[in-house]
């Protein structure tokens, strides 16, 4: 036993635990933007514009209407379609850039500049092509997404530390294994941060594509109710697409504690 | 395989050469690390090879196990040039070189799985590997949960899981604290005992050197070359008395002294060019 003195313990019956804190925190925080808000809009906007309690009035009947689903449905689906295009390329081509000299020296000036534009400057071009369909959708929403995914597991492979590839070469590894065996899953923080930033990407051109080629989904919905004085039920669809994007990064938090329990940022 | 817990047995006779190393020579540029090489080492016979920072022991493992091509000479094992990493040859790592994303079990299996190997062989001989280390109980536990000894015990069994006839070992404990390395010598020699193999150890310590091999290889000189080759003729299997024999002292000495004339010389040489 040590001879330590010990002190009587601190009794603070006020302090919530840190978690209920931080959480009580957020709703108080919340309430208070949606009272000014609705305070605002009262006192200095014409009826039509929209307010929490008008959104809360036609909340329901929104949701449940199949209109408002069916536009949903199609725009997640899109949004989901591209992101798992955008990935899968992206992977593919990362890691051919990183491992691949030429492959490098050939595309990576035309995926940073690509990556630097805003990608809805191409949306008008591409209706030329596609013509005023779901496609210009895909396209847009695939390729926003594969931009950050394609650089950022470049970015992982090229700074794979070159002992891995040392012990691989030195127990026979072919060189997809060392492509796929250890390239990629060394790469795999860099891909979950490039997935993140891909997500918005994909979210964000989904719903432009919408409103400059006025497509079906949640995006028109938006700017159709809009533009008919049905702003609370435009704000219902704003909410919607916030919630889809909060959904998709929490996935991907979820996968990345799943997937990298051995990865410990530095 | 056979066990030799009891009692003494002579020192391993180098026998067939199982590594020819014949007038190896690398350089990097106009830096020539070293030239001339010629060594031998036999089926069950561990050589230590010692020297400097930066003398070129990494780059002649990697040439050994083909990971780098000589620009002269050439490595034979079992009579066969070695021109990519050989079947039976396996590397344990000054880095370790354990997978992070791999647990102890899979960083084992990884060159079982290489090779194809079916799954049940796999399973049996990676468990069996790792209790050999002393790391069972540890299968699922990733790297960075691990102290660096478990480590390298890690590495070990991944190398001795593909149960080579030759293992390569560059300054396998030299980033390991120096009772946890003491206990890893004890252990590794405990387990070639059990399985002689050809061994190429590394290493910076000169204790070590002497303590493992049968033979001490001293690399001295720019480019490095082979400057002397002693016989230790210490009894195997070696334990903790060898390291007070008055036997083990006097190569010590001597390997410490050759070294050491070495170093005063680049000192004189540096005071020299000022
Ligand atoms: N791939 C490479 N390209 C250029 N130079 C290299 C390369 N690998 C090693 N060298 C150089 O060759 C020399 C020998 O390196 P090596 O790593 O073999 O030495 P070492 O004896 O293992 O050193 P240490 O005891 O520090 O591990 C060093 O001068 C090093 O800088
Ligand atoms: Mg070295």
């Amino acid at each position: 036993m040590s001879a330590v003195p010990q002190s009587a313990p601190l009794v603070r019956p006020f302090v919530l635990n840190p978690g209920v804190r931080k959480l009580a925190i957020r709703i108080g925080t919340g309430i208070l933007l949606l009272a000014l808000w609705e305070g605002l809009v009262t006192w200095l906007a014409p009826s039509y514009v929209a307010r929490p309690s008008g959104v809360a009035r036609v909340l329901p009947r929104v949701v449940s209407s199949a209109e408002f689903r069916s536009d949903a449905k199609v725009t997640v689906v899109s949004v989901f379609e591209g992101l798992g295009i955008g990935v899968v390329l992206g992977v593919v081509v990362g890691l051919t850039m990183g491992r691949l000299r030429d492959v490098d020296a050939l595309l990576r000036f035309y995926v940073s500049s690509f990556f630097a534009m805003p990608l809805i400057a191409l949306v008008p071009v591409m209706t030329l092509w596609f013509g005023y369909t779901g496609t210009v959708r895909l396209v847009i929403v695939s390729f926003g997404a594969f931009l950050p995914v394609c650089l950022n597991v470049y970015d992982g492979t090229r700074k794979l530390p070159a002992q891995y590839v040392e012990v691989a070469d030195s127990y026979h590894a072919r060189w997809w294994n060392v492509w796929f065996g250890i390239a990629l899953p060394a790469s795999l923080p860099y891909l979950l941060a490039g997935f993140r930033l891909a997500a918005g990407r994909a979210l964000v051109a989904a719903v432009i594509a919408e409103y400059l080629v006025s497509l079906k989904g949640l995006g028109y919905f938006i700017l159709y109710d809009s533009r008919t004085f049905h702003q609370n039920e435009a704000a219902v669809a704003v909410i919607a697409l916030a919630l889809l994007g909060v959904a998709i990064n929490s996935a991907a938090g979820f996968a990345t504690r799943r997937l990298l329990p051995w990865y410990r940022p530095s | 395989m056979t066990r030799h817990d009891d009692g003494v047995t002579l020192p391993a006779a180098p026998s067939a050469g199982r590594i020819e190393i014949d007038g190896l020579a690398k350089r990097f540029g106009p830096l020539s690390v070293f030239e001339d090489i010629n060594l031998t080492i036999g089926e069950r016979e561990i050589v230590s090879i010692v020297g400097p920072s930066g003398c070129g022991k990494t780059t002649m493992l990697r040439c050994i196990d083909g990971l780098v091509k000589p620009d002269g000479g050439e490595v034979r094992i079992d009579g066969q040039r070695v021109t990519t990493p050989p079947r039976g040859v396996a590397v344990v790592f000054q880095h370790f070189g354990l997978f992070p994303w791999k647990t102890v079990f899979e960083n084992v299996a990884y060159g079982l799985r290489l090779s194809g190997v079916p799954k049940k062989q796999i399973e049996a001989s990676v468990l069996r590997h790792i209790e050999l280390v002393g790391l069972a109980g540890f299968e699922k536990a990733y790297p960075y949960q691990l102290s660096g000894g478990m480590q390298q015990r890690t590495g070990l069994a991944r190398a001795l899981a593909t149960e080579p006839q030759v293992l390569l070992m560059d300054e396998p404990f030299a980033s390991i604290d120096a009772q946890t390395r003491e206990i890893l010598q004890f252990e590794l020699l405990r387990i070639w005992e059990s399985r002689p193999t050809s061994m190429v150890f590394v290493t910076h310590s000169i204790e070590e050197a002497v303590l493992m091999g049968d033979r001490v290889v001293v690399l001295r000189g720019r480019p490095s070359s082979i400057h002397e080759v002693i016989e230790t003729g210490l009894p195997r299997p070696r334990t903790r008395e060898v390291l007070s024999s008055p036997r083990f002292n006097e190569v010590r000495e001597h390997v410490w002294s050759t070294l050491m004339q070495e170093a005063e010389q680049a000192e004189r040489e540096l005071q020299e060019s000022r």
